[in-house]
């Protein structure tokens, strides 16, 4: 139990490596990521789990991170874009996205790179109504979304 | 947000010994995706919140011989992948299948759609119409089933006691012939909340008469009921287009008032004829 006002230790595994942070009840595993672990790749957009710009990966599954509690994120496995690739070797669905133009601002593409990627772990060819719902809950304002469906698909065509 | 104490208990006996003592200033959170936004407005200032996320006993769906028990703690996702469901009760995955989008889903869970009693509620309304019962269990109450349809008494406020845990919903295996369909209109294609829905659920004896038919609109008014006025223009009456209209009419005239005004009526009437088309 964490009483009001006291942080509780929280020990979640993120992008492989165990970690431990000292949490408020009332933070969300957004927060803690971005401003404790200082892993600025997922973004704060809207903050109710309307825009996806939070979207990372919990357990396997895709999570609105503005809507987890830290502590609920007690022992689980978090990844984030910064586990997805590295500048050196990138993952084959962030080559994909820069090939075909698929990010202009950015600010929506951790997001729906996080998605994508669980998307073709269950899916690994996907129709093109299968990827518009797997990014159903990630909103992007700058590319009007063709792009980045055509760069998933050519990702999955190249597995 | 308001400061609180969390607690995350591993069973429900700790989940309802927490509630009996700070259920008057506690809140419950499964998923969260109703609770957090809550929370972050101070809409609700609970000084306690509970998780029940933990509790293996709250999440998954099993079958009996008659019947069908989801747990309350059951997301979206797993709903929409269950097998039991999808061989007994579709029309619930058709219902989860459409809230919000997979992240909502990989966290929402039935529990959360009956306690956060929105009058916008997807999955309520069809389990109203699946006839479904709700398990709540209390240490001053002990067990009690409620009907669905009896589980929220106004917009986000439904009747279970300050100590009382939802546990359980049951729904029984519908007889052999059963259709079942659902509809939802939103803003959007997804991540929408829903303007409108309707679940039906339908029964024609062998000799085509309607035996039995289940008509829930969500959306439409504050709390989800069935249209009995609607659903007796079928019972026992062989299944014809003019019967719609006549059910269409009917269920418009009896809805009409603050919560859904005249404007909405047309596409009340056409939804209604969509989803009788399919079970019909």
């Amino acid at each position: 139990m964490t009483p009001m006002n006291e942080k509780t230790i929280l020990r979640m595994k993120v992008n492989g490596r165990p970690v431990e942070v000292a949490v408020k009840p009332t933070w969300t595993l957004l927060r803690v990521l971005r401003e404790e672990l200082r892993l600025t790749g997922t973004k704060k957009g809207c903050e109710q789990g309307d825009c996806g710009a939070c979207v990372v990966i919990m357990n396997g599954k895709t999570v609105n991170s503005c809507l987890v509690l830290a502590l609920q994120a007690e022992s689980k496995e978090i990844e984030t874009i910064e586990g997805l690739g590295t500048e050196d070797n990138l993952h084959p669905l962030q080559k994909s996205f820069i090939e075909h133009g698929a990010v202009q601002c950015g600010f929506c593409t951790p997001g729906m790179l996080m998605s994508s990627k669980v998307l073709l772990q269950e899916n690994p060819k996907p129709a093109q109504e299968e990827i518009k719902v797997a990014i159903s809950g990630n909103l992007c304002r700058c590319t009007g979304y063709t792009k980045i469906i055509k760069a998933i698909e050519a990702a999955s065509l190249k597995r | 947000m308001q400061t609180f104490e969390f607690y995350t208990p591993k069973t429900i006996s700790g989940a309802l010994e927490y509630l009996s003592d700070k259920g008057n200033r506690c809140k419950i959170i499964a998923g969260g995706t109703d609770v957090i936004p809550a929370l972050r407005r101070e809409e609700v200032r609970p000084s306690h919140v509970m998780n029940i996320l933990e509790i293996e006993q709250l999440r998954g769906v099993s079958e009996e011989k008659d019947s069908i028990r989801i747990g309350p703690a059951t997301t979206f996702t797993e709903i929409t992948h269950s097998d039991i469901l999808k061989r007994h009760l579709p029309l619930l995955i058709e219902a989860a299948s459409q809230v919000g989008a997979p992240p909502i889903r990989n966290r929402g869970t039935i529990g959360g759609n009956i306690g956060n009693a929105s009058p916008a509620a997807d999955v309520l309304p069809a389990v109203i119409a699946l006839d479904g019962e709700l398990e709540l269990q209390s240490k001053s109450l002990g067990v009690r089933i409620l009907p669905a349809g009896k589980a929220v008494e106004a917009a986000y406020k439904t009747c279970f006691g300050a100590d009382e845990l939802l546990t359980g919903i049951l729904i029984r295996k519908l007889p052999g012939g059963t259709r079942c369909a659902f509809c939802k209109l939103g803003r959007r294609n997804a991540m929408a909340r829903s303007y409108m829905s309707l679940s039906v659920v339908l029964n024609a004896g062998k000799d085509g008469a309607i035996s039995d038919v289940r008509i829930v609109p969500g959306a439409v008014e504050a709390v989800a009921r069935r249209v009995a006025a609607a659903e007796n223009v079928f019972i026992g009456k062989k299944v014809q287009a003019s019967l719609i209209d006549k059910a269409a009419e009917t269920l418009a005239g009896d809805l009409v008032g603050v919560w859904i005004p005249e404007y909405k009526m047309p596409v009340l009437r056409s939804v209604f004829r969509h989803v009788l088309g399919r079970v019909l």
